[in-house]
């Protein structure tokens, strides 16, 4: 007698779930599960980034020492201050004070980093489906500061500084007026300068350049 | 016949390399022994317009670069004054010849585009003014990382390009 293993086209279940359904269900769940991970994420960020425009903070108190400043780490987040002679930039471990007669020229630009950056940044290039460079669609803007100065023995140190955008130009007006030296004449900003919160902060390891 | 041909194909291939090899060889310059100290001059960019962050990143990644050879026993800041009074000494002079900025978000997100380049001309001078190496480098970020990245690349280019043409001298005998 003939036989077959067909079943009859009525009690046959959908052919995607014939096979293997417990592994299907689970593709489609964690599939399911990463798409709701990455718009819960997009929706951080992108309000995230809506408040940086919409908020703009009045004076640069803090700055990313990205490189240049020696006994600072390069892009090390650093308390930023203005007093009548000097700039002082308080790092975590180490200060940095460079006096304003000493500085040649202060220069501003513009910058944009990654929204998720540092290590967790570097985990989203690992992440499944692409959902990596999707992130990398956010990027935030940046101002640079651009700081040349010469030290004691008149050797030329260029260092540079990362702020929100809009405050560079602020920072500059408080060097020059302090007594720093620019080849490019500031610009009138729309909002006038605030000073900078912050008492006279001391450290073991602050460094003087004249 | 088939393991014939490709035995032929894999000798030729060898033999290709080999040639390469020796090129590369033939092409690296005679290293000269290294002066005692280098004064880095603060990079120009009087015909391309760099950005004032791009100048100084490469001026600070390339004394940084150039200390990690240790083939120099001093380096010096452009405008030093002690520089004037070493008495072995070479000057680098680093001129901009081109800039393209590209995109970071480009590159993260399409990888083939957004590169961003800088080509600069070296030039290493001795106190007499005669030139002992010059040479076209540029510095890029083609796939990962952000534009000021390439900084980092040109300055060990920069770095390496030293380190090819001077030899660091053999420490001195105890007698």
């Amino acid at each position: 007698m003939l036989t077959t293993n067909c079943p009859s086209s009525l009690s046959t279940p959908p052919i995607l779930w014939r096979y293997r359904p417990g592994k299907l269900r689970r593709a489609m769940a964690r599939r399911l599960a990463c798409l709701a991970i990455a718009g819960a994420f997009c929706l951080t960020t992108c309000s995230a980034a809506l408040g940086q425009t919409a908020t703009k903070p009045a004076a640069p108190n803090h700055a990313r020492s990205v490189l240049g400043f020696e006994d600072l780490k390069n892009n090390e987040n650093c308390a930023v201050e203005v007093t009548a002679g000097a700039i002082r930039l308080k790092g975590e471990k180490a200060t940095v004070e460079v006096a304003t007669s000493s500085i040649n020229d202060v220069l501003t630009g513009d910058d944009s980093a990654r929204l998720v950056g540092g290590f967790l940044g570097t985990l989203t290039m690992f992440a499944p489906y692409s959902s990596g460079r999707f992130l990398s669609l956010f990027r935030k803007k940046l101002d640079t500061l651009t700081i040349e100065y010469r030290d004691v023995q008149g050797g030329i140190h260029g260092g540079i500084l990362a702020m929100k955008p809009g405050l560079a130009a602020t920072l500059k007006k408080q060097l020059v007026d302090a007594g720093a030296h620019t080849s490019v004449p500031i610009e009138d900003p729309a909002k006038p300068a605030a000073t900078p919160s912050g008492g006279a902060a001391s450290s073991k390891n602050s460094e003087k350049k004249s | 016949m088939t393991t014939r041909k490709s035995i032929r194909a894999l000798f030729s291939l060898l033999l290709i390399a080999g040639a390469g090899a020796v090129v590369r060889a033939q092409d690296k310059p005679v290293r000269q022994p290294a002066p005692h100290a280098i004064q880095i001059l603060k990079i120009e960019s009087s015909e391309i317009k760099l950005p004032p962050a791009f100048q100084m990143a490469i001026y600070e990644r390339a004394l940084e670069e150039v200390k990690k050879t240790g083939i120099f026993a001093e380096i010096y800041r452009d405008g030093d004054g002690r520089a004037a009074g070493a008495a072995d000494h070479v000057i680098l002079h680093t001129d901009v010849r081109g800039f393209t900025k590209g995109s970071a978000r480009e590159r993260q997100v399409i990888t083939v585009a957004g590169k961003t380049s800088i080509k600069v001309h070296m030039q290493v001078v001795n106190q007499d003014g005669k030139v002992l190496l010059e040479k076209d480098i540029e510095g890029k970020v083609r796939f990962l990382g952000e534009n000021m990245r390439a900084t980092f690349d040109l300055a060990k280019k920069i770095a390496h390009t030293l380190k090819d043409n001077f030899q660091k001298p053999a420490p001195a005998t105890k007698s």
